[in-house]
C-alpha cells in the first residue's frame, strides 16, 4: 500500500546525498534557519505582519459569531474583592482628574446616531435605572480580578437617546489624554454593559476612571475607556488607543 | 544505503509543520504569560505554583511584546490545529493509528524498555515500527494537544465559552492547566528530541526523505542512549557478511531489506 506513496528509492538518493551528505545539509539548513530568525527583531519576520492581520480580521470574524448576548460573566462565589490592589491603569502621567474650575461641571456626551444627543451630569446619570454588577474582569495582560460594579447599562442610555438602526459602532473617548477605544454594537449593547459610575460599594475614585467609565465583562480592560466624556454611536470603527498601537481592536472575552 | 519507505508525506509534512506552530505558540505563550507571571486573581493568592512574579528569560520568547505576542498566538493557533486535524484524520484513514495506539500489555512492554534503557536487561525488546515507550509518547501527543486547545479557548473567551471555563475551574485555573499542558508539550518535546540523537539518528533521514534503513534500527543496534549508536558493522547491511561482533544471543537478525538494491562498486 505504501509503495503506491512513496518511492522505490528515495528522491535523495536519486540525487545521490548519503547519510553524510544528508547531515550536512541538515545542519548547513539548520544553520541556515538560525541565521534567518536572528536577522528579524524580535517580533518576527516583517514580512508576516500581513499574516497575522488577516489572522486578526478572521479572529474578529470567528468571535462575533461566538458573542452571544445571554452569555454571562458570572464571578466565582468564593472569590475574594480586588478592593485597593485592583490594578490602576492610565496614560496621562498623573492620576486624570477633572477640574471643575478649568472645564466646568463634568458632563457625559451621548452623541453621534442617535435621535436625541444628551449630555448628562453626575447627579443625572445616577438617577437613572441602576445596575449592581459583581463580575470578574479580564486584562490582556493575563490577570483577573472581582469588583462589583454599579452604573447603567448601556442599552438603557441608548434606548433613552434613540438608537439609529445606522449605528453599528460605538466610541467611548475619556479626558485621559486623548484615550478611546471603538467597539462594536453587540458587544455595548450586552446586558452586562455598564456606564460605571460606582465600584465595591463607594463612588469610582479617580484611580479608577472617576467620575465614570465604560465596563463590560465581554471586552478586555483596555477596551473599556475611563474617565468618559464621550460615547458616540457611529457606522463605522474608530480604532483605539491601544488597538491602533497593535492589540486587537475587537479585544473580546 | 538500504531504505524502506517509513514515513508517508503527510506526516512529515505534518511533522515539521507542528514544529514550526509549536516553537511559534510556546515562544509567544511564554510572552504573554511574562506580562503577568502568576497565577493568582488580584487580591487572593494562588496554592501550586512556586515562581511567582519569575519572568520567563527573554531569549525563549517570541513575539517582542505583549501585543506582538498575542497577534502570534493567535494565528499561529490556526496553523497549530489545522496541522493537528490533517495529522490525525490521515493517521486514521490511512491505517497508521495501529503503530500508535497502545496495545495489550503496554505497561510491561514500557518497563521492558526502561529497564533496558538502564542496562538492567541486556537485549533490546522486540517491537515493531516504534517501541512501547514510543507508542506511549506518540499516543499521548495528540491528547495534549486537544488539552492545549480547550485550555486556551477557556482561557481566550472565559465568557462566550463560561460553561467550558467553569468545567476547567474557572479562569484562574484554566490558564495554569494550560500552562501545564504546555509544559508537557515542551518534556514531551525535549524527550522526544533527546531520545532521536542518543538512540536513533538515523529516524533524523525517515523524517525527511521518508527513507529508514531497517538494519539499522535500534533493535537491530540493540541501543540505548549513546550506546551502539552506530551500525556495527560498516559493510553494506545487504551483503551476506556477517557482523564482526557476535550477535546477542536471541537477538532477531536485522530485517531483510524486502527490495535488495543493486549490488553497488566500491
Amino acid at each position: 500500500m505504501s509503495r503506491l506513496w512513496l518511492p522505490r528509492h528515495h528522491p535523495a538518493e536519486r540525487l545521490g546525498i548519503d547519510r553524510r551528505a544528508f547531515l550536512a545539509a541538515g545542519l548547513a539548513a539548520g544553520a541556515g534557519a538560525t541565521l534567518g530568525l536572528a536577522g528579524c527583531n524580535s517580533q518576527g519576520p516583517k514580512s508576516a505582519q500581513g499574516l497575522l492581520r488577516a489572522a486578526e480580521h478572521f479572529n474578529e470574524k470567528v468571535e462575533r459569531a461566538l458573542f452571544r448576548h445571554n452569555a454571562m460573566n458570572v464571578a466565582p462565589s468564593g472569590a475574594a474583592l480586588a478592593g485597593a490592589r485592583f490594578p490602576s491603569y492610565f496614560i496621562a502621567d498623573d492620576v486624570p482628574v477633572w477640574d471643575e474650575k478649568e472645564r466646568g461641571i463634568w458632563r457625559l456626551e451621548i452623541a453621534g446616531l442617535v435621535q436625541r444627543p444628551a449630555k448628562l451630569t453626575l447627579g443625572e446619570l445616577q438617577n437613572l435605572p441602576r445596575t449592581e454588577l459583581r463580575l470578574e474582569h479580564f486584562c490582556v495582560e493575563g490577570w483577573s480580578a472581582v469588583a462589583v460594579r454599579t452604573g447603567v447599562l448601556l442599552a438603557e442610555l441608548a434606548r433613552r437617546a434613540g438608537l439609529l438602526p445606522e449605528a453599528r459602532y460605538v466610541d467611548f473617548q475619556s479626558f485621559d489624554d486623548n484615550y478611546h477605544e471603538s467597539w462594536d454594537l453587540d458587544s455595548a449593547l450586552h446586558p452586562q454593559t455598564l456606564i460605571v459610575y460606582g465600584q465595591d460599594g463607594g463612588l469610582l475614585e479617580p484611580a479608577f476612571g472617576a467620575p465614570a467609565r465604560v465596563y463590560s465583562p465581554v471586552k478586555l480592560g483596555y477596551k473599556c475607556t475611563k474617565y468618559l466624556t464621550r460615547i458616540v454611536f457611529l457606522p463605522e470603527k474608530n480604532g483605539g488607543y491601544w488597538s491602533d498601537q497593535g492589540y486587537e481592536w475587537y479585544g473580546g472575552v | 544505503m538500504t531504505s524502506t519507505p517509513r514515513h508517508h508525506w503527510i506526516v512529515r509534512l505534518t511533522h515539521w509543520v507542528n514544529v514550526l506552530a509549536l516553537t511559534i505558540m510556546i515562544g509567544s505563550g511564554l510572552r504573554i504569560f511574562n506580562s503577568y507571571p502568576a497565577f493568582a486573581r488580584k487580591g487572593e493568592s494562588f496554592c501550586c505554583y512556586p515562581f511567582t512574579g519569575h519572568k520567563i528569560p527573554e531569549w525563549l520568547t517570541f513575539g517582542g511584546w505583549l501585543a506582538g505576542a498575542r497577534n502570534w498566538h493567535f494565528a499561529a493557533m490556526w496553523l497549530l490545529v489545522a496541522n493537528g486535524f490533517v495529522y490525525l484524520t490521515f493517521v486514521y484513514l490511512h491505517g497508521e493509528w495501529r503503530d500508535l495506539v497502545p496495545r495489550r500489555g503496554v505497561a510491561r512492554d514500557s518497563w521492558e524498555m526502561v529497564k533496558f534503557y538502564l542496562a538492567l536487561r541486556k537485549l533490546h525488546p522486540h517491537q515493531g515500527k516504534h517501541n512501547a515507550l514510543q507508542r506511549t509518547a506518540y499516543f499521548a501527543m495528540p491528547w495534549v494537544g486537544v488539552a492545549a486547545v480547550l485550555s486556551g479557548l477557556a482561557i481566550w473567551k472565559p465568557v462566550q465559552l463560561a460553561p467550558l471555563t467553569h468545567l476547567l475551574g474557572g479562569f484562574v485555573w484554566a490558564r495554569y492547566w494550560h500552562f501545564l499542558v504546555m509544559l508537557a508539550l515542551v518534556i514531551l518535546t525535549l524527550g522526544h528530541v533527546f531520545m532521536v540523537f542518543a538512540v536513533d539518528p538515523y529516524a533524523l533521514r525517515a523524517i525527511v526523505t521518508g527513507g529508514y534503513d531497517e538494519a539499522k534500527s535500534p533493535e537491530a543496534r540493540n541501543a540505548r542512549p549513546f550506546v551502539n549508536l552506530r551500525a556495527r558493522t560498516d559493510v553494506p547491511v545487504t551483503s551476506a557478511a556477517p557482523p564482526h561482533d557476535e550477535p546477542p544471543s536471541g537477538a532477531p537478525p536485522p530485517a531483510a531489506p524486502s527490495d535488495p538494491e543493486p549490488t553497488q562498486k566500491p
